[in-house]
């Protein structure tokens, strides 16, 4: 696999991770549930990925091991230079703090502040924040900041909860499901909102998911199964979200 | 088992330690209901028993010398039942190797056994044998604390000479359950002071009182006739100088046992009140919580058949169940602390008959009350419970808006706040029942906490007052007359002695108007430096050249201020004028309650020029067991007082009381504090697990996702104390009117390190509750919270 697909021209494709050989087992009582069998699988440095599986194929499995919530069984995780599967839990953490951005399936705001205390909680706690203002600017929510997340629709709330992980300007952002709980016409403003923080800022993006069609925005697609990597795809041509259908 | 029974049982188990912290405060609340309520039964019962057996008197005359031909006419009074005319004297007993002064009081008992008004309980030995009248009956505490035993011999010095007495019997007296020479000595010593029954025909020689007694107790038909016979009596009994009249309930040792009953009588009902109703509101939100998060279980079981009586059922047996635990558990520690309590008392009281015992009425009272109290902490949740429908609990319930707060009006602060503040600000608003209870649950903790530091403070207040302030010498002699300037020159000539002050203490009968009260007056000289006189500003005064000084109970129960005009009636002697005084001054006196006057006008109205029955003393440092050696053989010299002999004793005990209630109300407080705060949080927890554990995949430490719980039970925890120092203060208050009586009075004192210490225990006992949570916080499932919505 080359990183002749990505759209950062001339420059030779970093890896910001290195999966090798990751296996992760699930006790469930008396029975062993294999979530991950082997993966091997690089990532790039401002690359748009996506990952799509049904739901068991292990892709939220492989999520959560980059994003540092959760731990391989067997298999090492490289962070560029640094070994994430080696890592304790306060590593962890400041490894979460301050590189990844997370967005959730279902938003997972705090139902207690508004929009822009919700982002504001990201920046209190991150070197380099974005000015809350700023992060609700860049997903188009400047007017709604004092307003519960009650008080917003769904799509609305997930763009808040990206302008929360993009405030702190990681380097990564994690999204599970982003569309999942969304409808069409919200769904694909979000994913405008994810293509335009990787272009624009040049965060890494990696979205999981198992609406296939939303693999054909990304720069390459890697299609998962049982716990298996079972191929990744380089896209010649991206689509915009606008040109996306399902 | 039926299921709902083992879903029951589950739910116990799983949230066993907000469950044990619900039964821990009905086990206090049962343990210390059993201990009061059992502890009251058991020494009203022991009293009543014990003074109905050994005839307590109703009424006890005190005077200077009554001819026994005047006690058979006042037994003629209508209304009197019994009366014994007797001696009574405080004398000085010498002990074989100890050099502390010992007092001895002489009672004077019939030469052959009777069944007698404040009867004799002997315990070893036998009565007195005819014909020997140098025999003596020492009371129980004073023949151990002095290794005394059957056979041995004590020398009693009475006017001046020596008496040999063998010790025939060991025994107890209704009259000296609480063991104290007068008020102020506020606690027993029971190694210097005891009793010493002899036979009337002793006490007649050795007092010089052939035919004749000095004190007349007596029971009455009814008891509310006494206060006419008493009058009656004190006319019959003016010529034989009657100075104090005592009914039976303000009879010293009744008094302090008839307070304490009384305190937990009124700690019984509060008591188990305030623990069970702590644990019916924690029951209230744990249960509210459990039926909201059951919900769509709720409607399952009701959409399956079950009625609705069934399913709200389930939650009361959970709080019956909790409730039923803590009872039965509280069963075993509150028979433990009663026991503990009994031996306390035993400590204190010469009951020959009081043990512990297991009051089943109790028992059952209490386990009635801890399970009304948890029903109706089950009652909220379990109609909540009922109203719930099938259809619409598969729906995700509702939303809960989160709304503006009061601090967000004023955006400049709001928006200095941290996004943790901000988060404890909405949560506190949006929660505000908890956030109640929380800062409640701090009060009441607190409350307890400072009353329980108050006894200590206050008790050290009215010593400091008493022995450093107020009465500053070292030794005081009295006298058993009154003595001329003489004497005073004496004393001053003793060996070590640096100081000397006299002191004449007369009785008088003191009258306002249809007021009047039987009062020892006290003649102070002017400038007085040993027995000072200290007013409301804690500030000294002199007792001044004429006029009255009172105490201040006492000028309440006169009715009467500075400027009044009193009566004073001697009670004693052969001066019978009548004067009228005016009242001068008001001072302070927590123990008994005494008026003052100058050292001189009080000789001249007793038609002297000097007349001194007592000298307090300045001693040189350490030489005051010297000096008490050679004044106990002086002529003329009834008793020696240490100053310091006595402080020291009364602080031993005081502290060694005061460390076993502080212990257990810290535990209280504790327990209640914990049980609280411990469930809000964990009931809170669990409501935000997730939106705690989103906050942790975004990166937040588990401190810093701690901190949002933690810190809003800090804050909560001081709008507690914020509440609580005045509610203890008020309790104290409380106590104080409770505890005012002629014999003492509570200052009202709080110390500041009473404060402090109340503070940072409270802020310790929210340590423990974020301790126990943060065990939770860790196992924050990050994982869980990517997936579906609960």
């Amino acid at each position: 696999m080359t990183a002749q697909g990505l759209s950062i021209a001339g420059a030779a494709p970093k890896a910001v991770f290195r999966v090798e050989g990751v296996k992760k087992d699930y006790r469930m009582g008396e029975v062993t549930v294999s979530a991950l069998r082997e993966v091997t699988l690089e990532v790039y440095e401002g690359e748009f990925l996506v990952i799509l599986g049904p739901s068991g194929s292990g892709k939220s499995t492989l999520l959560n091991i980059i994003g540092g919530i959760d731990t391989a069984s067997e298999g090492r995780v490289w962070f560029r230079d640094d070994e994430l599967s080696a890592y304790g839990e306060s590593q962890l953490t400041q490894y979460r703090r301050h590189h990844i951005g997370f967005v959730f399936q279902f938003y997972n705001l705090m139902p207690n502040l508004t929009a822009e205390e919700n982002v504001e909680m990201a920046t209190e706690i991150s070197r380099n924040p974005l000015p809350a203002r700023e992060a609700l600017r860049l997903v188009d929510l400047t007017e709604r900041g004092a307003h519960f997340p009650s008080q917003l629709s769904g799509g609305e709330q997930q763009r808040v909860a990206i302008a929360r992980a993009v405030a702190k300007q990681p380097e990564i952002l994690l999204c599970d499901e982003p569309t999942g709980a969304l409808d069409f016409t919200t769904g694909k403003i979000v994913l405008d909102v994810l293509n335009e923080i990787n272009r624009s800022l040049g965060t890494t993006v990696i979205v999981i998911t198992h609406n296939a069609s939303i693999g054909d925005m990304a720069h390459r697609v890697v299609r998962m199964m049982d716990g298996h990597v079972r191929d990744i795809t380089v896209n010649a041509k991206r689509k915009t979200a606008s040109e996306l259908d399902w | 088992m039926r299921v709902l029974d083992k879903k029951l049982l589950r739910t116990l188990w799983w949230s066993r330690g907000q469950s044990l912290a619900v039964a821990a405060v009905v086990l206090c609340g049962t343990a210390c209901y059993i201990a009061i309520a059992s502890a009251h039964s058991n020494l009203e019962l022991t009293r009543s028993t014990y003074y109905a057996h050994y005839r307590f008197a109703d009424f006890e005359i005190m005077l200077e010398r009554a001819p026994l031909t005047s006690v058979f006419r006042l037994e003629s009074l209508p209304g009197v039942r019994q009366v014994r005319g007797r001696i009574v004297e405080d004398v000085n007993v010498d002990l074989e190797g100890a050099d502390e002064p010992r007092i001895g009081r002489i009672v004077s008992m019939p030469n052959r056994q009777e069944h007698v008004i404040n009867d004799i309980c002997l315990l070893e030995g036998r009565y007195f044998s005819e014909g020997n009248p140098n025999e003596v009956i020492l009371s129980k505490r004073f023949a151990e604390a002095n290794r005394l035993v059957l056979g041995d011999r004590i020398e009693a010095s009475i006017d001046n000479k020596k008496h040999s007495l063998r010790i025939v019997g060991i025994a107890l007296s209704p009259e000296y359950v609480y063991m104290i020479r007068s008020v102020q000595e506020l606690v027993p010593n029971s190694e210097r002071f005891g009793i010493l029954w002899v036979p009337q025909e002793f006490a007649e020689t050795a007092l010089d009182m052939k035919e004749a007694c000095n004190n007349i107790v007596g029971s009455v038909e009814d008891p509310e006739q006494l206060d006419a016979i008493l009058e009656r009596a004190e006319d019959m009994l003016k010529p034989y100088g009657v100075f104090a009249k005592v009914k039976g309930e303000d009879q010293i040792s009744n008094r302090f046992i008839s307070d304490e009953i009384k305190g937990l009588e009124v700690m019984a009902k509060i008591i188990p009140a305030l623990f069970q109703g702590i644990a019916a509101l924690v029951l209230l939100v744990l249960l509210n919580r459990m039926v909201r998060k059951e919900r769509t279980e709720i409607g399952l079981l009701k959409a399956y058949g079950y009625s609705s009586l069934a399913v709200a059922f389930h939650y009361v047996k959970y709080a019956l169940a909790l409730s039923i635990a803590g009872s039965l558990a509280g069963f075993a520690v509150g028979q433990w602390l009663a026991n503990g309590m009994i031996r306390m008392y035993v400590e204190f009281y010469d009951f020959p008959l009081l043990r512990s015992r297991v009051y089943f009425d109790i028992l059952a009272r209490s386990m009635a009350i801890g399970i009304g109290f948890s029903l109706l902490g089950a009652l909220f949740a379990a109609l909540r419970a009922m109203r719930i429908r099938p259809a619409e609990s598969m729906r995700p319930e509702a939303p809960r808006y989160a709304h503006r707060t009061l601090l967000e009006r004023v955006p400049a602060l709001w928006r200095r706040l941290s996004f943790t503040w901000k988060m404890i600000g909405r949560n506190m608003s949006r929660n505000a029942f908890r956030s109640s209870l929380n800062a409640f649950g701090v009060m009441i903790s607190s409350g307890i906490l400072i009353m329980g530091f108050f006894s200590l403070d206050a008790m050290d207040y009215m010593l400091e007052f008493q022995f450093e302030v107020a009465q500053r010498e070292d030794v005081k002699v009295s006298f058993q007359i009154e003595r001329g300037k003489d004497a005073l020159y004496e004393a001053a000539r003793f060996d070590h002695v640096r100081y000397a002050e006299p002191l004449l203490q007369y009785p008088f009968e003191v009258r306002s108007e249809w007021r009047k009260k039987d009062v020892v007056v006290i003649g102070v000289p002017r400038g007085a430096r040993l027995q000072r006189l200290i007013n409301a500003k804690q500030e000294p005064v002199d007792v001044g050249a004429t006029g009255l000084t009172l105490s201040d109970r006492l000028a309440r129960d006169l009715g009467v201020g500075v400027g009044d005009t009193l009566t004073l009636k001697p009670l004693m002697g052969r001066i019978t004028k009548e004067r009228t005084l005016v009242v001068s001054q008001i001072v302070e006196q927590y123990l008994g309650s005494s008026a003052y006057m100058d050292f001189d006008a009080l000789s001249r109205l007793l038609d002297e020029p000097f007349a001194a029955n007592a000298v307090l003393l300045r001693v040189e440092r350490g030489m005051e067991r010297d000096l008490s050696r050679h004044l106990k053989d002086v002529p003329g010299v009834a008793a020696v007082e240490i100053k310091a002999d006595s402080l020291k004793g009364l602080q031993d005990t005081i502290e060694m009381s005061a460390q076993i209630s502080n212990t257990m109300n810290i535990v209280f407080a504790a327990v209640i504090a914990f049980a609280v705060i411990y469930n809000i949080t964990a009931v809170s927890l669990a409501e935000r697990q997730r939106e705690l554990a989103s906050l942790r995949v975004l990166g937040f430490t588990t401190q810093e996702v701690g901190r949002i719980l933690y810190h809003e039970n800090f804050a909560l925890c001081i709008v507690g104390l914020i509440l609580g120092i005045p509610f203890g203060a008020g309790i104290c208050r409380l106590l104080v009117n409770a505890y005012d009586n002629e014999l003492y009075r509570l200052p009202f004192h709080l110390d500041t390190g009473t404060f402090v210490t109340a503070t940072v225990l409270s802020f310790f006992f929210v340590v423990l509750a974020n301790l126990a949570v943060r065990r939770q916080i860790r196992k924050l499932d990050m994982v869980e919270v990517l997936k579906e919505r609960e």
